[in-house]
């Protein structure tokens, strides 16, 4: 390591993490190289897919357009963080009851868009939805079935984009 | 293999200190949304980095007491603009915008300093701005100066700041409108760089005149305009469809002086056109009520 | 179709797969962990047509932590790559033909030694003149791509007096369509790594739609035997046709080869989006005459398609295009013809539906003016022209079975036309215009007139476990799941309860290209022969174990049952040792090939397909007359899919295809030399999606696994030109080129006065 290196501390999924890294390196790198984290996956690397979404702060955000060293002092959350001892997170089992899943490399980033939002609105209506995960580029789905687990995530029970809304 | 160094100052003397002495050599990391992507797609890796993140006075939102000038520290998020109260009330329209502004993720790492001193001509922040009259309050180691919005971008990508400089804040006259209005085109609803983009408020006299109007336009031009000519135009008069015909007439002959008849002219000349009618329109209505 | 006859076909179990994917496991080929892994990349070429004088690497392999670069000489066996014809080269030998034509290939111990390599590998190019354009590159005297010529094939079907035909016509409609490049934009840009086994055999894991084909590619280009090489599909984050190439996976092949370390080849998705396949662009020249009452009698059809450097799917390409170009309409008379040229565009390839999406712009256009010149309703003139049983196609072919294209009408008529009453008489503000439209299509499932069988093997181990081996690459779309579930239905089983072996050279035989929608269909038989095989085998023995007649049994839940008295049972463990024991076998595999009849190459006549999938879509837009912003409200899209095994995974297909159909009807256009990266090219997000209404037509396929058919492609096909016939109706004024973009849309609308005349002074 050479003197330029910088020392970042975070939490990352709940665990105190310290580590030295290059200030070029971007969050995303430090998360899967260094940390070994593989579940935030590379889509685009300039922000435009949402792929590596992570939550740093509560807040969802392009771990691939945020420098390494912006994660000090954090508390970061990964897809690695939303499962506890093997039990999925309830945003992951509306995600596979409700069909959201086909390829599976937006899924990572779209579960964290998802538990970003309801972090901060329990119970989100439809454009607070679309708000939220229009970040998130799905070249598989279309997006509805996606679109209604996050609906029944945030507690409403309507199958599909419902017919009344269109 | 590392190239750079970090530099992470907890006061904005520190960073302007640092800003002295290495401006040149200096990549500014405000939100990093910008850099990140300028730095893929080959800029050269300077050596160092100043990330001013962790300087808390750069991002306060204040009113001044006389309410007659909101501050909005240049590290405020898209996020943000998006929640406070505040500029909801003094600055609608910037408001507005954060709606439709790249993505979610986009937003709460992005700074409203970064999208003024990046200079690029598709900033959505900049017509709402602009509508305030703006300022950039810039620091630097011989103290704070004022750069008019207006000023502040000499052509796409180039801004005013010198190496040494640091966006501390922006000035906006506050107002809080009887009309306005912020629109854009994309060629999507969400992630969608700006084609076009503009920012309107007015107020109206008791006969339904209008009688105070700010104009701007984004995108289409390779820096941000205020559209003097067609806020005279509106000014005093009871607007009406042919006065608003007339004043997308005006805006789109403006446009193209600026730009030129380029290939992308023959969808902008009357997409300005409609634009602008599009959010004029109700203005009209609105008069007359 | 009532689904309780079956036990687990028609049930929208939870996919296979889906948890390693909500977890974030390492699954897809950049997640793999492997110690002291080289990465690669290839130096692409700067020109898009050179010869190459010479190539110095010299400086590259001075470069610290760069352990080798490769060039064409490198390849011990045959350099050239193609799934259909053989015309790519791995490495550029004597000239490039592309912007992204490999010229070397390096490998490091970093990414960033293996990126300062490709910038310091000097090429010496001699500058060739080029040609993008098809049409110019069929003219005499154009620069020449290939030394065969520009042409890389012609496809014709003929039948009946086109002349005669257009001759009476009441009606003629003729029109030019064109269609742009479009990226597929998988979200995992391609991948794979490879490293050499205990045995020397060199294991690649790859982001692909075709193990098999790779595996064939692969051995041809080192020049080794079958065994020793191995193809694993790793985890595909998706692929849309364009993970049919060979991406990467002749370079891990290459450099695993002469070095036999670990290596890694990711692209970047720059690269991803320079070096693949792209959906080929169209010029379609299509007329069509029809008589009084809207009976179409006669279609004649030019088109040119760019198939760029590279052949790749361009000749199923031109072929689909040809086959499918009437639609799903009977058309007596038809003079049809579809030209793939060579051009120095980045070659062009299978794209969801191979030619059909942009022969449905054109004949779904060509329907709305018909109906429109003869003031019919769309829906009617669909309805009257619409295929049904017995009806003869252009190739020839009598549809016999499982013709659910009427139905599909008859599916979407009851909200099309409430959209068409309700939703256009709604109030809207003055720069909003609301148009509702309407598209149908069908598609031939499986490769065009050629053989492309499937096999599977389904065996039961001692203890009753049943294990599935297939080679069919589940790229998303949940085949997986599908073939488990057939298995499954076959055996008594849930589908979870079988294990599944998938996609490895070593393991399974060959299921073909997960393409052309054929997965369900060809695989799902193959894989049920295999589990029929092996069931009765298991009631053959519970016969003589229960002593009750074959007919009476039922496999239930692992055990063998009297359907008569319930509590007559056997189960499989009993049974697998009994068999075994007598040296009887538990292991099956199964075979399927489509019934096929080449088609004959100057009139097309054969049967290209035994059966097609069929759609109809309609769309609801509301366009800005001022700005051209075009917002899809609505589709309803009903689907004649045979059998549905999963009907969420079909809902998903169809949603998945409507997203990728607003995409190629309004946003998406791939310019070489601009489009560089995802901010250069939109494709929809969830703001941009409609409300899909999906509807599942099941017109069950007699030759099908329980009647199933597919639905991949066709998901995709009517959506655009729904679109674009909803557009034109909000306006007045149609488009004919895709996409219909801002400019085109506020083209249209200036055009038909909507612009000028949207607010008037009240």
């Amino acid at each position: 390591m050479t003197q330029t290196s910088v020392t970042v501390k975070f939490t990352l999924n709940g665990k105190e993490t310290v580590k030295d890294i290059s200030p070029e390196q971007s969050a995303l790198q430090v998360i899967r190289d260094e940390l070994g984290m593989k579940g935030t996956k590379e889509g685009c690397g300039i922000g435009e897919c949402g792929a590596c979404t992570i939550e740093v702060n509560n807040q969802a955000v392009n771990a691939c357009l945020m420098f390494g060293v912006q994660l000090d002092g954090c508390r970061v959350m990964t897809v690695e963080g939303l499962a506890e001892e093997g039990r999925l997170h309830p945003i992951q089992e509306k995600f596979l009851a409700g069909h959201a899943v086909q390829c599976g490399f937006c899924t990572p980033g779209l579960l964290m868009s998802t538990h970003a939002l309801l972090g901060e609105n329990a119970e989100p209506d439809d454009s607070q939805i679309v708000q939220a995960i229009s970040g998130n580029i799905c070249r598989c789905t279309g997006y509805q079935q996606i679109f209604s687990s996050v609906r029944a995530a945030g507690g409403q029970h309507v199958q599909g984009r419902g017919q009344e809304d269109c | 293999m590392t190239t750079m160094t970090c530099i992470r100052p907890e006061s904005l003397d520190e960073a302007v200190d640092f800003l002295h002495d290495h401006g040149p050599d200096t990549h500014i990391l405000a939100g990093g949304t910008d850099l990140m992507v300028d730095l893929r797609s080959g800029e050269n890796h300077r050596p160092f980095l100043l990330d001013i993140s962790r300087i808390e006075t750069l991002k306060t939102v204040e009113l001044s007491d006389d309410q007659a000038r909101l501050y909005i520290g240049s590290g405020v998020t898209l996020t943000r603009i998006n929640t406070l109260p505040l500029i909801k009330e003094h600055a609608p329209a910037l408001h507005k915008c954060s709606f439709t502004f790249a993505s979610r993720q986009i937003r709460n790492m992005a700074t409203i300093g970064g999208n003024v001193a990046h200079a690029s001509p598709c900033g959505d922040t900049i017509p709402p701005l602009v509508i305030h009259e703006a300022e950039a309050v810039v620091a630097n180691r011989d103290g704070n100066r004022t750069i008019p919005l207006l000023e502040m971008t000499k052509g796409a990508y180039r801004s005013a700041l010198h190496p040494e400089d640091l966006v501390v804040a922006l000035k906006l006259k506050t107002r809080q409108p009887g009309f306005f209005d912020f629109q854009k085109i994309g060629r999507r609803k969400a992630l969608a760089t700006s084609r076009m983009s503009m920012a309107v408020m007015a107020d109206k006299d008791d006969q339904g005149r209008i009688s105070f109007i700010r104009f701007s336009l984004g995108a289409c031009t390779p820096t941000p305009q205020r559209m003097h000519t067609v806020e005279s135009l509106f000014a005093g008069k009871n607007p009406t469809v042919e006065l608003m015909n007339q004043g997308a007439g005006l805006l789109a002959e403006k446009m193209v002086e600026i730009t030129g008849r380029r290939p992308s002219i023959s969808y902008k000349e009357p997409a300005v056109q409609g634009l602008f009618k599009r959010m004029i329109y109700p203005m009209i209505t609105w008069c007359r009520q | 179709m009532s689904n309780d006859r079956y036990h687990t076909v028609g049930k929208s179990i939870f996919r296979r797969g889906a948890k390693e994917r909500l977890t974030g496991k390492p699954i897809f080929c950049a997640d793999m962990e492997l110690e002291n892994v080289l990465y690669l990349k290839a130096v692409r070429s700067r020109h898009p047509h050179a010869g190459i004088l010479g190539i110095d690497t010299t400086a590259a392999l001075s470069i610290p932590d760069v352990v080798q670069v490769f060039t064409a000489k490198d390849i011990p066996g045959k350099n050239l790559m193609g799934i259909i014809n053989k015309d790519q080269p791995l490495l550029a030998e004597d000239k490039v033909r592309s912007l992204a034509d490999p010229v070397a290939l390096v490998a490091a111990r970093t990414p960033q030694a293996a990126e300062l390599a490709v910038a310091a590998v000097s090429v010496d190019y001699d500058p060739l003149p080029a040609v993008f354009d098809p049409e110019e590159a069929l003219a005499p005297g154009a620069p020449k791509i290939h030394a065969k010529g520009n042409v890389l094939v012609q496809k014709k079907v003929r039948r009946g007096d086109v002349a005669a035909a257009f001759e009476k016509a009441h009606t003629i409609v003729e029109k030019t369509y064109r269609t742009s490049a479009i990226e597929h934009t998988y979200l995992e840009p391609d991948a794979g790594v490879g490293f050499p086994d205990e045995d020397g055999t060199l294991v690649i894991y790859a982001s692909t739609q075709n193990p098999h084909y790779d595996h064939k590619e692969v051995v041809s280009l080192l020049g080794v035997e079958d065994h020793a090489v191995r193809i694993i599909q790793a985890a595909t984050g998706g692929g849309f046709g364009s993970k049919l190439d060979m991406n990467v996976q002749g370079f891990i092949g290459l450099a695993l080869y002469h070095l036999k370390q670990p290596v890694r080849y990711v692209y970047t998705r720059e690269e991803a989006y320079l070096a693949t396949a792209k959906r080929h662009p169209f010029v379609i020249h299509m007329k069509t005459g029809a008589d009084e009452t809207g009976r179409i009698t006669a279609m004649q059809m030019k088109a040119v398609c760019n198939t760029g450097a590279y052949g790749s799917y361009g000749i199923a390409v031109a072929s689909r295009a040809a086959v499918h170009a009437t639609g799903p309409y009977a058309i007596d008379n038809v003079d049809l013809e579809c030209t793939a040229v060579y051009t120095n565009h980045p070659f062009c390839g299978a794209m969801r539906g191979f030619g059909t999406p942009q022969m449905a712009l054109a004949h779904e256009s060509q329907m709305d003016i018909h109906a429109r010149a003869l003031d019919m309703d769309p829906l009617e003139i669909r309805v009257l022209n619409g295929v049904k049983k017995g009806t003869v196609t252009a190739t020839g072919q009598e549809l016999v079975h499982s013709i659910g294209f009427q139905d599909c009408l008859a599916a979407v008529t009851p909200e099309y036309r409430k959209a068409g009453t309700d939703w256009l008489s709604e109030p809207t503000p003055p720069h909003i215009r609301r148009g509702v439209g309407i598209a149908g299509m069908w598609y031939g499932i499986g490769n065009t007139g050629v053989q492309n069988p499937s096999t599977a093997r389904v065996a039961m181990d001692r203890n009753g476990q049943v294990t599935l081996f297939t080679g069919c690459a589940d790229i998303g779309q949940g085949s997986t799941t599908i073939l488990s579930q057939i298995a499954g239905e076959a055996l008594g089983l849930d589908a979870m309860d079988i294990h599944v072996v998938v996609a490895d050279t070593k393991y399974t035989t060959n299921a073909g290209a997960t393409s052309a929608s054929r997965q369900t269909y060809i695989s799902g038989n193959a894989v049920k022969q295999a589990a029929d095989k092996l069931a009765d085998v298991l009631l053959t023995e519970a016969v003589n174990y229960l002593k009750v007649k074959k007919a009476d049994l039922r496999l239930e839940n692992g055990s063998v049952r009297d359907a008569r008295h319930p509590e007559k049972q056997v189960g499989f463990v009993r049974l697998a040792s009994r068999i075994l024991d007598k040296g009887g076998e538990l292991s099956w595999q199964g075979y399927f090939d489509p019934e096929t009849v080449p088609l004959d190459p100057e009139t097309g006549d054969g049967i290209p397909y035994t059966t097609y999938a069929f759609a109809c879509h309609a769309a609801c837009v509301e366009v800005d007359v001022l700005t051209g912003e075009t917002s899809v409200r609505r589709v309803i899209a009903a689907h004649d899919v045979g059998k549905a095994i999963h009907p969420e995974n079909v809902i998903g297909q169809i949603c998945g295809g409507v997203a990728m159909g607003v995409g190629f009807a309004l946003m998406e256009a791939f310019v070489p030399g601009e489009t560089i990266s995802m901010n250069d090219y939109h494709i929809p997000t969830a703001a941009d999606m409609p409300c899909v209404i999906p509807i599942i037509v099941e017109a069950a396929e007699p030759s099908g696994p329980f009647g199933a058919k597919g639905v991949g492609e066709p998901a995709l096909i009517p959506t655009a030109p729904a679109i674009v016939n909803a557009v034109s109706n909000a306006l007045g004024k149609r488009i004919y080129a895709l996409p219909a973009s801002l400019e085109r849309v506020l083209d249209a609308s200036i055009a038909s006065g909507h612009f000028n005349n949207c607010y008037q002074e009240s």
